[in-house]
């Protein structure tokens, strides 16, 4: 299992649609991912869980990927936030 | 939850313990960290071994009554080696009069000092009440939780497995939404499980394919709920030629959360399967296992009675010589 820090910088933070973007990331890949933030952790394949950390730009997300193309999921979702989502 | 700050603890219980805040707004970023409550008689009195003080502390008629009869002097002393400890915040019952150097002092130590008109009892019973439910411990599962004929079925799998299709198809029958995909379960004093949604979430729903609905305003305040106990977990899995599947229902299968067993049901499924009626009958005979009825044991029975009977008759036949 691989865990990493990432800060959202994008304007919206995990709105719906950055939410949608993300579980669709995660969805592509058979490793399992987690996000955690203020002691909730959610399944990022679920939008919902995903849009209930409320999680706005600034927030600082731990993401955990377990399985074997872990490290390439990981890098996607990573390019994903750092990309600011490619929205804004 | 580990700790409620005494802010929230107030924002809260405001309404429902009629508590009122009775000196200034600083003691309120306090922490409260445990669950339990206490009445400091002794410790006003001077003993001070074994004191709780990290609990709430509520001074009923006796502690008020106490330390009014004290000289000014003694309940000073009194109070300053009170508020030497670290307390979490203070609720004074019954609406009693608090000696003036009670709110001043515990403004000086920063601690928050309430108010309430309900008696030590009562406001014992509804802190505990609100305690333990916050302290409950809890846990967030990926999973979808419905009330199907009165039973709390919480329904799991891999994402994109039909979990929120099948929750809508059961509410469209006329069963109740609790949460989709996100449901949290806490633990009693009693050992139930409970699961209820999300403030946010409420009782929205992502349908592949549709996107998010909104159940409750779809189909009205029938077909949904706040929370419910979750009874039995339905673990929808893709259909696999190798897998046993139960046959019988004579073994059952049971799984943990937070330390409470529940019994786990594995449904496989497959496109075209009508997964609403088989769920239906796992609750419904659930209810029948609750009024004592075990349809598999009870046709094992039958079974044995049956062949018991053929083995008489046919042992009473071959020796009927004639």
């Amino acid at each position: 299992m691989i865990t990493k820090d990432v800060t959202l910088i994008n304007k919206l933070g995990l709105h719906i649609r950055p939410a949608a973007q993300f579980t669709k990331i995660a969805s592509q890949y058979a490793a399992s991912v987690f996000l955690s933030k203020d002691g909730i952790r959610i399944n990022a394949k679920s939008i919902m869980g995903v849009m209930m950390l409320a999680a706005n730009r600034g927030a600082v997300l731990k993401i955990e990927c377990d399985g074997p193309d872990e490290q390439e999921l990981m890098d996607k979702l990573v390019e994903l936030i750092e990309n600011k989502f490619y929205e804004d | 939850m580990d700790k409620i700050q005494v802010g929230i603890f107030f924002q809260d219980t405001q309404s429902h313990l009629k508590i009122r805040l009775a000196n200034s707004p600083k003691g309120l970023v306090r922490d409260i960290p445990n669950k339990d409550i206490h009445r400091p008689g002794l410790a006003l009195a001077g003993f001070l071994e074994l004191f709780t003080y990290d609990r709430i502390q509520v001074l009923g008629n006796t502690e008020i009554r106490y330390l009014r009869s004290l000289s000014d002097f003694a309940r000073k002393e009194s109070l300053q080696k009170f508020f030497q400890f670290e307390i979490p915040c203070i609720i004074v019952s019954n609406s009693n009069e608090m000696p003036p150097e009670l709110p001043a002092m515990a403004d000086e130590s920063g601690v928050a000092i309430f108010s309430t008109p309900f008696s030590t009892t009562e406001l014992t019973h509804l802190l505990s009440d609100y305690l333990d439910h916050k302290f409950a411990p809890s846990q967030i599962v990926h999973a979808s939780l419905v009330d199907v004929y009165g039973t709390g079925l919480l329904f799991t799998g891999r994402s994109g497995i039909g979990k929120s299709e099948i929750a809508l198809d059961l509410v469209e029958r006329g069963h109740r939404l609790v949460s989709d995909d996100v449901v949290t379960l806490t633990r009693t004093a009693d050992n139930v499980l409970i699961g209820h949604g999300s403030e946010l979430l409420k009782h929205f729903m992502e349908i592949r394919g549709v996107g998010i609905i909104d159940v409750g305003r779809m189909f009205g305040v029938r077909a949904i709920r706040q929370q419910k106990r979750v009874e039995t977990e339905v673990e929808l899995v893709d259909w696999s030629d190798e897998q046993d599947y139960e046959r019988t229902g004579l073994d059952e299968h049971t799984k943990e959360y937070l330390g409470v067993t529940i019994p786990h049901v594995q449904l496989p499924i497959f496109p075209g399967k009508n997964i609403t009626v088989i769920v239906e009958t796992i609750a419904l005979n659930l209810h029948l296992k609750v009024y004592g009825y075990h349809p598999a044991k009870e046709f094992g029975r039958a079974l044995s009675d049956s062949m018991k009977t053929r083995t008489q008759l046919e042992s009473y036949l071959e020796k009927d010589f004639e």
